[in-house]
């Protein structure tokens, strides 16, 4: 008897065997749905999605820039400040959620996990614009910042602010940013495509490892980042809230455009049976919860400083509200809650691929809408009346959508060059078979 | 029309004083209304096949009675999603708009209140009462609604008079037809239940 048992290999942390799990493998690969058509993207497939949008994108980029220099430098870099945190937030959001799919050792997402993956493996784009958006800054002595710009007079919110807004500190933030996101979306897009190769389910405890410690680490880096960017607008205005307040937008941004890939896949004729619409079910509740979850953090904020009426944090509502904004004021509160929650609610749309495509694209210009109230008015209120009469033409809306279209239009691009370059799910995950069962019992 | 009749038959149950219930349709010799019939199964598959059996049968007042959860039963016995959410969605209505009428009416209509130097219109200030009373009522209707459409908490089901039973609890599988079923019939019943595989096929009582 105990010859047997020195015998056998002594089972893994997770109590399974070796050949345990090498029989899921075998399960999974003579699973019918698992042909190399099914779970591979051609690229030629892809350049055909990939090359318009790029196209697109350069002519927006190429408008802005021409926009930076014949109407204002202010208004340019607003417009492509808000593709740029729209982008960071879609990949931001795909990495966080990577990184709970792999801490949480989620089953449902796996089949959907390569694509998530894929975005947040793109984080180098946004990551690169925000360095540009830096530069720009700095070396203009402040457009948009305007804490930057020494020139003001003596101003003792800036002076006591001084030791976190200042230059130097700032370029340091934004290289720990950079270095954080782009090589934990490289570890864990990495370790995913070897085990494709190997099977090998030790880089799926890696990951997990690897998650359970970066988690944290985006928390602080995705609070500081909206910090530096977007919060400090306004150098005056401060709110706890803010971090999580970007983060809702990111976790919201990134399950739309997850939504919006899936459907163009499976209207390729690809992960047909391995992402269904109980797939789709689950997709429409994280939209769901993170539309209502946007919802109670940005109301919380705008309450609490509606009703403690402090004139440095009223200011940053005060500003919306009477400079030609209001109206973005109704599509936040209406067109990115109200109308999504009555539409979200129902178990049928969330549960049809097609409509929950349209609800992700509209969600995601919602995302844009949130950027554009967070960023545009600055622009105006930051411009003198020289500056801001220029910006009255048609011209000025062409750039405002120029902006956030050159963006986004190259990030989308290559995010679907990228999604042909792997197989369109982990092949190899010993879970995969239980997501491809995935059922929701409700 | 039917809807109403199962009211009326529910109401019954639980206020016999104030409504009579329907005479009942079959009678055995020893003068009690017939619950049903129950048979027996051993294994979850019989169960489960039976069950579609049953189902394609055209039955709507049955039930499985199993020891642990089988998954993809609902869709072997037909049960179609409940109406529960849509009653939970128009309490959450209900709540928002006593909510509103509430709030606005006495603070800005009734009698306008000056708090804290912000204007009578206000919306702010009211929305976390919307809220909170829209989910307030929202819960209640799940916990009620769900115990109304399930008619819990009762003293005593006729299914525990019957002895075996009890081993629902334990290695059997139930499926019980009730004779207020449209379709039941004390033989063509027990015939169906006998060519999907039941054993121990009985005609259980309502004892009073």
């Amino acid at each position: 008897m105990s010859q047997i048992l020195a015998n056998k290999p002594a089972p893994d942390i997770t109590g399974l065997q070796d050949a345990d799990w090498q029989n899921r493998l075998n399960q999974i690969a003579s699973d019918p749905r698992m042909t190399e058509e099914n779970t591979t993207l051609s690229s030629a497939s892809a350049r055909k999605v990939a090359l318009p949008l790029i196209g697109i994108g350069i002519v927006g980029l190429v408008l802005t820039i021409i926009g930076a220099f014949s109407v204002n430098l202010r208004h340019a870099l607003g417009a492509f400040e808000i593709g740029v945190f729209t982008a960071l937030a879609i990949s931001l959001g795909s990495l966080f959620w990577v990184m709970v799919f792999h801490s949480l050792n989620a089953s449902w997402s796996i089949t959907l996990r390569r694509q998530f993956e894929n975005i947040a493996s793109m984080i180098w784009v946004p990551t690169i614009m925000i360095i540009i958006v830096a530069a720009i800054e700095i070396f203009q002595g402040g457009v948009l910042l305007q804490w930057l710009n020494h020139s003001e007079e003596y101003n003792h919110l800036l002076e006591v602010k001084k030791p976190y807004l200042n230059a130097n500190f700032f370029i340091v933030r934004i290289i720990i940013y950079a270095v954080a996101w782009i090589l934990i979306s490289r570890l864990l897009l990495g370790w995913s495509k070897k085990t494709d190769e190997s099977g090998d389910r030790y880089y799926g405890r890696k990951a997990r490892k690897l998650a359970g410690f970066a988690i944290p680490v985006f928390a602080f880096t995705t609070t500081f980042a909206a910090f530096d960017f977007l919060m400090s607008l306004d150098y005056r205005f401060f709110s706890t809230m803010w971090g999580v307040y970007y983060f809702a937008s990111c976790g919201l941004a990134s399950v739309s455009a997850v939504a919006i890939v899936a459907t163009m896949l499976r209207r390729a004729g690809k992960l047909d049976g391995l992402v269904t619409e109980e797939h789709y079910h689950d997709l429409g509740k994280l939209v769901f919860a993170f539309t209502v979850f946007w919802a109670y953090i940005s109301f919380s904020q705008y309450f609490l400083i509606w009703y403690s009426n402090i004139p440095e944090e009223t200011a940053w509502y005060t500003n919306r509200q009477q400079y030609g904004w209001q109206w973005l004021f109704v599509v936040m509160t209406i067109g990115h809650f109200v109308l999504p929650f009555l539409l979200l609610i129902w178990r049928k749309i969330k549960r049809t691929p097609v409509l929950l495509c349209s609800m992700s694209v509209y969600m995601l210009l919602m995302v844009v809408m949130d950027m554009t109230w967070i960023i545009r008015p600055m622009v105006d209120i930051q411009s003198s009346a020289v500056e801001s009469a220029s910006n009255a033409g048609v011209f000025g809306i062409v750039l405002d959508i120029a902006g956030v279209v050159g963006v986004l239009g190259i990030f989308a691009g290559l995010v679907a060059l990228k999604v042909a370059k792997s197989p369109l799910l982990p092949i190899k995950d010993p879970m995969l078979h239980e997501s491809m069962k995935h059922k929701n019992y409700v | 029309m039917s809807m109403i009749k199962e009211m009326m038959t529910t109401a019954a149950d639980y206020f016999p004083m104030l409504l009579r219930k329907q005479a009942p349709k079959f009678v055995t010799e020893s003068g009690n209304p017939v619950y049903g019939i129950v048979a027996e199964f051993d294994e979850t598959p019989k169960v489960f096949k039976a069950a579609a059996q049953v189902r394609d049968a055209g039955y709507s007042k049955w039930d499985v009675h199993t020891p642990f959860p089988i998954h993809d039963m609902e869709e072997a016995m037909g049960i179609k999603t409940t109406k529960l959410p849509l009653m939970a969605g128009g309490a959450a209505l209900t709540g928002l708009c006593i909510a509103v009428v509430l709030q606005w009416g006495t603070t800005d209509i009734l009698y306008p209140t000056v708090v804290q130097g912000k204007p009578f219109e206000a919306w702010q200030p009211f929305v976390p009462i919307m809220f909170e009373l829209a989910i307030l009522c929202t819960a209640f209707m799940c916990i009620f609604g769900m115990l109304a459409l399930n008619g819990l908490p009762r003293w005593h089901h006729p299914l525990f008079s019957h002895e075996r039973f009890y081993r629902v609890g334990n290695d059997r599988f139930f499926i019980s037809i009730e004779s207020t079923d449209p379709n039941f019939d004390p033989i063509k019943t027990k015939q169906l239940l006998e060519k999907a595989g039941g054993t121990d096929i009985t005609l259980v009582e309502d004892v009073k």
